[in-house]
């Protein structure tokens, strides 16, 4: 190798490094980086939980639902998570800002919580869950999903039933 | 113990010397305990054990699927190689077949891997050297693979490309055109990289005739990957027991019959660019279809063992499942650990300068041997 040929392109080139912190670093679209949940769109089926390697994820029933916590600080980002959720309703962000000082240690938690609801159909309380519909034949109208979603377990199963009897 | 005399400059008595476990041409703790005589080693007496973390016992208290990335943490220049092997005894005992693009995407892991690996250790092998200007150039080379590894997979040593039944990534057009033109900018420099090996006087000085394994040698330490092909033996799982495709993949495998230092650092050349060639094969034929056979694949009682070729050789696993989601055996021979011995071979009258640039020709890996 020509190091003087190097030496000369290197020059020209400028440094490899990134001038971060002083601009923002480029990072990959497909960084696996922190954690992001949607409580909006889980199905509570704590799958998440399960495969998570680092023991990350806790979801808990309280009296006003179940909460979801994951500690950044645990995750090891593997994404297996991600890839076993069947809504992807958890998902890894390419953020990957996660220096803290020692005292913020604690509090590098992503939290939320699904809440408790009345079903509209048999009044009784109960997890307000997105509804699991991937194997339901023919897919249900977004209505029928929405429907669904006001409804406790046990109405929701009978729901199903009933449309299947039907079709 | 034995005596350790007050050293003379001229006598021919023996002196001990600790090298390690802290050390500054280690870049993991390992104890050599070196006995030398003037310049010479006379001896080699090699103590382990000071990064035991005990990960076999903790495999069996996680489930398979946890295990995915616990054994991808075993070692980080290796990491693909462990999860891929274990999977594959996980397949094993379920009688899985992995998806035809499950088997390409999980053979182009493993060699943009490979590529890292054996870069990062030629690299060392030129800071070992007293060459720092080549040292940063081929780091600087492989950081090239880096990017590549965090577009496509998303992390720069732990891709998550393996899951149980298949791969756990998929290449888009994006990835695919990014994986292609990191390759094409891989390639030349790489063989740039290789011809400075060949010729410069630094580097040949140093690493020619040094360290030398002889071939009966290496055949009795059973030494694997570009340790063992370095002194002639031509061994290699991707030829000998083609796992996914890699019957139908360009994989040559190259030997070298004067098992020193150089040799092994240029196998390790010839190796990286042929991975190039072999990830051009699989983007060339890359089948569509599913990655993996869904998200948990039923894997019953049983016990299965599966072997792959990792950056530094040939990686066995031994999976015993019982009726529990967690393993009741797990364990694995690395490559590294049937290396270390031959280092006894490799110092015999080694000067002592040379002690770390034979210790790194090994590519030593001492969180997989002791995990
Ligand atoms: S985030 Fe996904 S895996 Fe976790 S409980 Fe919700 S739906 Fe299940
Ligand atoms: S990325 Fe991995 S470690 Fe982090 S929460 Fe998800 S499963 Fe757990």
């Amino acid at each position: 190798m020509n190091f003087l040929a190097l030496f000369a392109r290197n020059l020209t080139k400028g440094p490899y490094t990134e001038p971060f912190p002083f601009a923002p670093a480029p990072t990959a679209k497909r960084f696996r980086g922190k954690i992001e949940f949607d409580a909006e769109t889980c199905e509570g089926c704590r799958l998440c939980e399960r495969v998570c390697p680092a023991g990350a994820i806790r979801m808990t029933r309280t009296a006003e639902g179940m909460t979801f916590d994951c500690w950044h600080d645990s995750c090891v980002f593997c994404g297996n998570c991600e890839f076993h959720c069947p809504t992807k309703s958890i998902h890894q962000t390419a953020d990957w800002h996660l220096a803290h000082t020692q005292d913020q240690k604690f509090l590098m938690v992503e939290h939320a919580l699904i809440p408790n609801q009345i079903c509209a159909e048999c009044g009784k309380e109960a997890l307000a869950t997105a509804p699991a519909t991937r194997t339901v034949t023919p897919p249900l109208s977004p209505t029928e999903t929405q429907h669904l979603k006001a409804l406790c377990p046990k109405c929701r199963a009978k729901f199903i039933r009933a449309r299947k009897a039907a079709a | 113990m034995t005596t350790t005399s007050i050293a003379d400059p001229m006598s021919p008595a023996t002196t001990t010397i600790p090298v390690g476990p802290l050390h500054v041409a280690l870049e993991e703790p390992m104890y050599f305990r070196i006995d030398i005589s003037g310049e010479r080693v006379a001896h080699v007496g090699i103590n382990a054990g000071h990064v035991h973390r005990g990960i076999e016992y903790l495999a069996t208290k996680r489930t398979l699927i946890q295990n995915v990335v616990l054994t991808e943490r075993i070692c980080s220049l290796c990491s693909n190689s462990h999860p891929e092997a274990f999977a594959m005894a996980a397949e094993e005992i379920g009688g899985i077949e992995v998806p035809e693009r499950g088997k390409y995407l999980r053979v182009i892991a493993a060699e943009v891997k490979r590529v890292a690996s054996h870069l990062f250790n030629v690299a060392i092998l030129a800071h070992l050297v007293g060459y720092d200007a080549l040292f940063m150039h081929v780091m600087q080379v492989r950081e090239i693979a880096q990017d590549l590894k965090e577009g496509v997979f998303g992390n720069r040593m732990d891709l998550g490309a393996i899951c149980i039944g298949g791969a756990r990534y998929d290449l888009d057009e994006e990835t695919t055109a990014l994986l292609r033109s990191s390759l094409d900018k891989l390639e030349p420099e790489i063989a740039e990289i290789e011809k400075t090996y060949r010729t410069n006087g630094s580097i040949l000085r140093r690493t020619r005739d040094v360290g030398v394994l002889a071939n009966s040698d290496a055949i009795a330490c059973g030494v694997v990957g570009p340790v063992a092909r370095a002194s002639g033996v031509d061994y290699d799982v991707r030829r000998e027991a083609p796992y996914h495709v890699y019957d139908r993949m360009p994989v040559e495998v190259k030997t070298r019959q004067d098992g020193d230092v150089w040799s092994r650092a240029m196998i390790r050349l010839h190796e990286a660019r042929n991975a190039i060639s072999i990830i051009r094969r699989c983007l060339d034929t890359l089948p569509t279809g599913p990655v993996n056979v869904g998200e948990k694949p039923d894997v019953p009682a049983g016990r299965a063992v599966a072997r792959s070729e990792a950056p530094r050789g040939e990686l066995i696993y031994f999976l015993k499942t019982g009726d529990s989601e967690q393993p009741e055996r797990l364990k694995w021979r690395v490559p590294s650990f049937m290396n270390w011995d031959a280092l006894t071979f490799m110092m015999r009258d080694a000067k002592v300068a040379d002690i770390a640039i034979i210790v790194n020709s090994i590519d030593p890996c001492v969180s997989c041997t002791e995990r």
